[in-house]
């Protein structure tokens, strides 16, 4: 994950709380999805940027888990993100990062 | 009251996959506020 959104993921968690913050991602493969899952819950697997050893635990999805889906509006999902879904592997990305969360989140929803 | 209500959405899109804005506009009538929304690229 960029340096930057480490930043901007580790400042918000300790700002808001990582209790009250919720990850989704938009990963269009599994191995980058589980990355960037790893990253907001055990840290930086890479050991490079600000979230290096640190395990925030967040709790992260991707947009394509039913539990996102189902409070997506249907009308924007429809417009913005139905393409995707038909060329991506939405079952597959969703279990990546829920086996990355069953794992290591500290909550869910 | 939804699953998402008063939580802060961190939404980290791929321009390849998801875009953050398009996961913003699908879930801006959620009661969560969206934190901040980044787009990554891997070119």
């Amino acid at each position: 994950m960029d340096l930057q959104n480490q930043q901007r993921v580790k400042d918000a968690a300790e700002k808001y709380g990582a209790e009250n913050c919720v990850v989704i991602l938009g990963s269009s493969d599994a191995e980058g999805a589980e990355i960037y899952a790893e990253t907001v819950t055990i840290g930086d697997p890479t050991f490079a940027g600000p979230l290096a050893g640190v395990s925030l635990g967040l709790p992260v999805y991707h947009i394509f888990d039913e539990a996102i889906r189902t409070e997506c509006n249907p009308e924007e999902w429809e417009n913005h993100i139905s393409m995707m879904e038909m060329v991506l592997e939405p079952e597959e990305l969703a279990a990546a990062v829920k086996n990355i969360r069953e794992q290591h989140s500290k909550e869910s929803l | 009251m939804g699953k998402l209500s008063n939580k802060k959405l961190l939404l980290l899109g791929e321009r390849d996959g998801v875009p953050g804005p398009s996961m913003e506009a699908c879930l801006k009538d959620t009661a969560a506020e969206v934190v901040f929304s980044a787009t990554e690229c891997f070119v």
